[in-house]
């Protein structure tokens, strides 16, 4: 039209350039006002025929609020279990609404729970009427729908989707509950690994948007994954020191005095005194191996008010904790520590590979590699490795014989080992005393060292341990060596004076082991809602 | 029919005396000449003429006690741990029964250990190293360290400093450097190459080669050892150990030559090949 309009211009030249104008105007009211009569012609008729021809208006829809006034006698067949083998089968299934994407006649959609999802399809035919297939496209994403479908297996794989045999074709479908359409953060952007969203220009979702709309974060295949991973690793723990004799306690967390001196303690005001949040359920593992439970562990949540905002440090994290009483040496308890994470390996090695590889997908890592029995070496033998490499490197690692290994070394030993053992996962015995508290055993050939260790996991440091002093008189000693006050922890120095089996163990973070066995650089991945000194919430 | 006339010898027969003995060496040179053929074809790598070679071999016995500070180094001020992954599937006995040889001149932690790369291991395989020292609670009063790791290699493969030194790959190499540790190799240069020679030979033709390059080799030991007691002489070496392993292997023991059989018994009546027993089954 615009063409006409430019030939007619082109036909009477002689006509003034105002008019021309004037005209030009004219023209595209009028042509507006066509236009706007005829989409209202049309939607007057398309809702004559939603009035008239919905021939499938019992089909679609929005359900009342669930208030449970009703208990059908109906199946919910899960996602997971659309496999080939129920070819032509009519199912219901619950799910989320992934994606929806119309097309025509057609309206494709991605149907999600938790980590499987499956393509559906809505076709105006026999079963579905166009208004129906409108309202498909129509519905928001992450809305809960209950559909009811035939199962049909499609002769091309689904790539995108974890039921790659099947699709569903969709005869009834009804909106259990809606969302809101505007979502805080797309799923798709927080499962993107973020190499590919750099190269594409894509987006990539912010690890504080994330954790401050964590409910949606948690729905990505990512998230689901790794906390189906961590309730493993609680249940691989549990079943494997149930096996081995323990019995598991519960411990109070609000405690009266600190364990380790009190800088790193949250007070609570308690009545009309103040308490404290526990540290570690140390001191109540110990009395109840004084209280001849033997083998005790414990799983519960434990503070530190450690202001210190690095991707390995929470506030309050889940510990699992272990104490045990042995025979002769402290080595029979590093045994069944490492034996029973070596178990844990194994087990979420076998059993959880599907979990390890999509966390894979989004966060590549090497797989955890580790050695059974596990690997021992000695604090002397670290140091003078990490001086030898100093050495040929001519780099400043040097340390005095009483020092802890810096973070920085920590890691630097763990590729040394890893170089040379080929292991994510190793004990280092015998620290000097000076760095460890009060409670720690001296090593009876040099009192310089002690009978404690700590377990690594990709040269992190995951476990704490040491043999205790189960005498009340050296256990004074130590403290007031370490200058504490004795009437603080009297309770506890009183509980060895009436028979104290030796015992020694150790305390493991749930989230530090989780993160390091999948080769996560943040602990707060692995902490469904984490706590550090700068998030209270959600 | 008279050879001499009055003391005078005849001119003409002087002259066939001559061409006689002339004959005689030539033919002595060939003999000799052949049988370094022979050697050479049945021992690879042994490009020289073995016909020259003394046969007095100075291979001392297993008793020596070396200086590991000279061997391996200044003390590291950490134990000298001798890192070795193998495969279960096939467990190299030779370096099983070296490290029963350290264990009798060294203080030798020794630990075996399986790689999360194999899913399991035969128990026999997880005490072969013999039983757990009983001081092995304390590194430090170690001299040396042998870490046995069961893993998924395609070859055997050895880590000692990994700062320095590229990993060793290959039973034969980690077999020599850890009878090197002994300091019983031979000092004479000559029989040194012989017993790399046969190194060679075990892990080339008897290990990994057909059934005719195994007879022959069966062969040519038949003959060495119709000569003297052991491959390289009076005492067994590194050679033994590691022809002997490889024929054990295979479990073709009865099957062998008169000599190898008697040899073999005398092998597996050695202290240090207790250890591989168990594994023979």
């Amino acid at each position: 039209m615009t063409k006409e309009q430019v030939k007619g211009s082109a036909e009477e030249e002689q006509q003034a350039a105002q008019s021309k104008k004037a005209l030009k105007k004219q023209q595209k009211e009028a042509e507006k006002a066509a236009k706007k009569a005829e989409k209202q012609a049309k939607l007057a008729a398309d809702q004559q025929t939603t009035e008239e021809d919905d021939f499938a208006q019992d089909r679609y829809g929005v359900y009342a609020l669930m208030q449970s006034q009703e208990k059908p006698d109906r199946s919910l067949v899960r996602v997971c279990e659309l496999t080939p083998d129920r070819a032509e089968q009519t199912v219901w299934v619950r799910a989320r609404v992934h994606t929806s994407r119309a097309k025509g006649k057609q309206c494709f959609l991605v149907l999600r729970q938790q980590q499987w999802n499956v393509q559906a399809l809505v076709a105006v035919g026999e079963k579905a009427s166009k208004q129906m297939v409108k309202f498909c496209a129509n519905i928001t994403k992450e809305s809960i729908v209950d559909v009811e479908a035939v199962v049909q297996k499609v002769e091309q794989k689904i790539e995108s989707c974890s039921q790659q045999d099947v699709e569903l074709h969709i005869q009834k479908l009804f909106v259990v509950s809606q969302a809101e359409p505007r979502l805080p953060l797309q799923l798709d952007d927080a499962v993107r690994p973020e190499v590919e969203g750099d190269e594409e220009g894509r987006a990539t979702v912010n690890q504080d948007t994330r954790l401050d709309n964590r409910v949606i974060d948690l729905r990505t295949t990512t998230s689901q994954a790794i906390f189906r991973l961590q309730s493993g690793v609680c249940q691989l723990f549990r079943d494997t020191l149930t096996k081995k004799g323990f019995v598991e306690i519960q411990t109070p967390k609000i405690i009266s005095a600190a364990s380790e001196g009190g800088a790193n303690v949250f007070t609570v005001s308690y009545f009309k005194t103040s308490a404290y949040l526990a540290q570690s359920p140390q001191l109540y593992k110990q009395m109840c191996i004084c209280a001849d439970f033997d083998k005790v562990f414990c799983v519960g949540p434990v503070f530190r008010a450690e202001d210190s905002n690095t991707h390995r440090h929470l506030t309050e994290f889940v510990g699992l904790d272990i104490e045990m009483a042995f025979n002769y040496h402290y080595h029979e308890v590093i045994d069944s520590i490492t034996d029973t994470m070596v178990q844990i390996f194994k087990g979420l090695r076998d059993n959880f590979q599907t979990e390890i590889q999509t966390v894979c997908k989004q966060y590549p890592s090497e797989p955890f590699k580790f050695l059974e029995p596990t690997l021992r070496l000695e604090f002397t033998e670290a140091v003078g490795v990490l001086e030898a490499v100093a050495l040929l490197r001519s780099a400043g690692v040097e340390m005095g014989d009483e020092e802890d290994l810096s973070t920085p070394n920590e890691k630097l030993l763990g590729r040394l080992v890893k170089e040379k053992y080929d292991t994510d996962f190793y004990v280092l015995d015998k620290y000097p005393l000076a760095v460890r508290p009060f409670y720690t055993m001296p090593d009876p050939q040099n009192p310089k060292y002690s009978n404690s260790y700590d377990m690594f996991m990709r040269g992190e440091e995951i476990l704490s341990g040491a043999q205790r002093v189960h005498d009340a008189q050296l256990l004074t000693e130590r403290a007031l060596h370490h200058s504490i006050d004795l009437e603080k922890i009297k309770a506890y120095i009183d509980s060895f004076r009436y028979g104290a089996p030796p015992h020694a163990g150790g305390g493991i973070g749930l989230e530090r082991v989780t993160m390091l066995y999948l080769g996560l650089h943040n602990v707060r991945q692995t902490s469904m809602f984490p706590r550090d000194p700068k998030r209270l919430t959600p | 029919m008279p050879m001499y006339k009055n003391g005078e010898v005849d001119p003409a027969l002087k002259a066939l005396e001559v061409r006689q003995d002339e004959i005689m060496r030539k033919l002595y040179e060939l003999k000799a000449a052949v049988d370094g053929l022979a050697k050479t074809v049945t021992t690879p790598d042994a490009d020289m003429d073995v016909s020259t070679l003394s046969q007095t071999t100075t291979a001392s016995s297993f008793t020596g006690t070396a200086d590991l500070d000279a061997l391996l180094g200044k003390d590291p001020g950490a134990l000298r741990d001798i890192v070795i992954n193998a495969n279960p599937a096939s467990p190299p006995l030779s370096l099983l029964v070296l490290h029963g040889l350290l264990c009798q001149s060294y203080r030798v932690l020794s630990s075996v250990h399986t790689h999360s790369s194999i899913s399991s291991v035969p128990p026999q395989l997880l005490t072969c190293l013999g039983p757990r020292h009983a001081e092995s609670y304390s590194r430090q009063q170690f001299q040396l360290g042998f870490t046995l790791i069961w893993k998924d290699v395609p070859k055997v493969q050895m880590k000692y400093s990994t700062q320095s030194m590229c990993p060793i790959e290959g039973e034969a190499n980690v077999a020599r450097f850890l009878f090197r540790l002994l300091g019983l190799e031979p000092k004479d240069p000559i029989v040194a190459t012989q017993l790399d020679s046969w190194v060679d030979t075990a892990f080339f033709q008897l290990a990994e080669g057909g059934s005719k390059e195994r007879a022959a080799v069966l062969r040519s030991l038949n003959s060495a050892l119709g000569r003297s007691a052991w491959l390289l002489g009076h005492e067994p070496s590194l050679a033994d150990i590691v022809c002997a392993c490889c024929i054990l292997r295979e479990g073709q023991a009865l099957s062998t030559p008169a000599n190898v059989q008697r040899w073999l018994q005398a092998c597996r009546n050695l202290e240090h090949f207790h250890c591989i027993a168990p594994l023979l089954l």
